[in-house]
């Protein structure tokens, strides 16, 4: 019986690592039919498969095309697992993060992938897209009492974008409840520390290890 | 003493020069900054709409001693806008952007319109550089093309067009098919305008997005078709690809353009390494060049001579804020040589 079990997550964070949907989705469905823990089959399977793409990515031997890949799969066996999971998973407290390209911006590539592996690695984001009205990170962050702002850029013309929120936020009143980061082409811990960011990552996987030390989460 | 025009083209084509000729292309290479734009008297909105506005303000960039060459536009947008999608404009202090695109996804390739590049923003470009030929014919004039996968994904949401290169490989060739005529009619009516020199800025291509096999499959071969057109018809090219370089070196030297340039990342002493005979153009962190001191981009500029850079060059479009006195650093500290 277990040996199923292993064999189906083993299938399911292969199928993510491989970029099959298909193969995913059927696991899942397979999983769920044999009734094992779905949360297993979640942070086991899915995830696991999501963060094993997330160390070639960092390896480089995955490029940011795989990655988006592999997420579609991630998420799609996600779409069927989740309705299954226990209320008190369901109900659990994330840490929460509010996520953008700064205005002015519109590449969001970057910042699209260090959502990704942020939610892989639990965390609940906001995602308020690209060319975001600086305002709107501050009002978002307080709406939801956020844990963690996360501010991107690809574009010298618009990181001071950046240092605008962090003063929009201390305005508020609001900067010492939460930490936050920032990332992108032009973007060095060197600025980081010019603009009174709490943390700069190079990328994605990077970013993870970040927050979750910023937030000293295990 | 070698004029501006023959000096580009002496180094393009591998024969010898007196010093490496300093210049910035245009399109995505933006040589613009507010501050010029302002010394002129220019509204920069206006500059992409109108061909004297624009001839002008291309015209500063040299007068003012910033570079060593005309170009035109000053965004990446025409094409993406020719074939519908929706820009804005910009401001002063920022370049027009996509704010809608046009298509779902890359199977809807056989409903590309065809572009009609005598009309629109296309036309004014073409009529800029007709202005410019006029004015001055020591001045190379680069004509700028956005690259096909830059292109493309102006046209759809950039995530999903990556992820279809691959889910719809067949379709996705065919889009960019599509893509890379249309551009070709455009570089071939700027050449007909008097372009001497085509830039191909495809910063939406980089290897650390795309990965060695789909650079190889999507970037180089429709790049190709753009250069080996423009050399059938005697004109240089130059292809500018964004990001680090290392995990592409050997799919970038199957690109037969001129000269290639290359972002800040990039160590130009393993650029040459790496593509032994290549003329190379770089790398001037536009970071450094709008946040530097004047002796810091001094210093960069030496470096960049040091390690065998042919064409001294911004590494990516100019932050509109870069100050003036940066920028002209750059061009006297060539002049002055190592």
């Amino acid at each position: 019986m277990t040996q199923v079990k292993d064999e189906l997550l083993k299938k399911l964070s292969d199928g993510v690592l491989e970029m099959e949907e298909d193969v995913v989705i059927e696991s899942a469905n397979a999983y769920l039919e044999a009734g094992y823990p779905v949360l297993d089959g979640v942070l086991h399977g899915l995830v696991d498969g999501m963060n094993r793409a997330g160390v070639l990515f960092d390896e480089e031997e995955y490029f940011v095309t795989d990655v988006l890949l592999c997420s579609d799969a991630m998420y799609e066996g996600l779409n069927i697992l989740r309705p299954h999971l226990p209320a008190e998973e369901v109900e659990k407290e994330k840490p929460q993060g509010v996520i953008g390209v700064v205005e002015g911006d519109t590449h969001d590539i970057g910042k699209n992938l260090v959502k990704i592996m942020l939610e892989t690695a639990g965390f609940e984001m906001h995602d308020l897209g690209r060319d975001v009205p600086l305002q709107s990170f501050v009002s978002k962050a307080k709406e939801i009492n956020a844990d963690l702002v996360c501010l991107s850029t690809l574009m010298t013309t618009t990181m001071g974008g950046m240092e605008t929120v962090i003063n929009l936020l201390k305005e508020e009143g609001i900067r010492d409840n939460m930490k936050v980061i920032v990332g992108g082409g032009p973007i060095s811990q060197k600025y980081a520390d010019m603009i009174g960011a709490d943390g700069y990552s190079v990328n994605a996987v990077e970013a993870v290890k970040l927050s979750k030390s910023l937030l000293s989460l295990a | 003493m070698l004029t501006k025009k023959q000096r580009l083209f002496n180094v393009l084509e591998g024969t010898d020069v007196d010093r490496p000729p300093c210049i910035c292309p245009g399109g995505m290479m933006n040589m613009v900054t507010e501050e010029l734009i302002n010394q002129r008297g220019i509204n920069f909105t206006n500059a992409h709409h109108d061909p004297e506005l624009m001839a002008d303000l291309a015209e500063t960039v040299v007068t003012s001693g910033c570079f060593e060459n005309y170009g035109v536009p000053f965004c990446m947008t025409v094409e993406a806008e020719g074939f519908g999608a929706e820009v804005t404009y910009g401001s002063n202090s920022v370049e027009p952007h996509v704010t809608t695109y046009l298509n779902k996804s890359v199977a809807e390739w056989s409903v590309l319109p065809k572009v009609d590049h005598k009309t629109g923003r296309s036309a004014v470009v073409l009529e800029a550089i007709k202005l410019l030929k006029e004015r001055n014919k020591s001045v190379p004039i680069v004509g700028n093309i956005t690259g096909p996968i830059s292109t493309a994904s102006s046209l759809m949401e950039p995530v999903d067009f990556y992820k279809e290169l691959r889910k719809k490989n067949e379709d996705a060739h065919a889009y960019m098919s599509k893509v890379t005529e249309s551009l070709m009619d455009f570089m071939n009516l700027q050449i007909e305008a008097g372009a001497d020199i085509i830039a191909i800025s495809d910063p939406s291509g980089t290897g650390e997005i795309l990965g060695p096999k789909l650079f190889s499959d999507f970037a180089v071969p429709y790049l190709n078709k753009l250069v080996d057109c423009a050399s059938e018809r005697g004109i240089p090219t130059i292809v500018h690809i964004c990001g680090q370089m290392k995990n592409v070196y050997k799919e970038v030297n199957c690109l037969k353009s001129h000269a290639l340039s290359f972002d800040a990342m990039v160590n130009m002493k393993d650029a040459r390494l790496n593509l032994s005979d290549r003329c190379i153009m770089g790398n001037l962190s536009t970071y450094a060049l709008e946040f530097g001191t004047t002796e810091k981009i001094e210093r960069l500029t030496r470096q960049c001579l040091n390690q065998g850079v042919d064409i001294v060059a911004p590494a990516c479009g100019l932050g509109m804020r870069s100050p003036l006195e940066n920028i002209q650093t750059i061009l006297r500290t060539v002049k002055e040589g190592v």
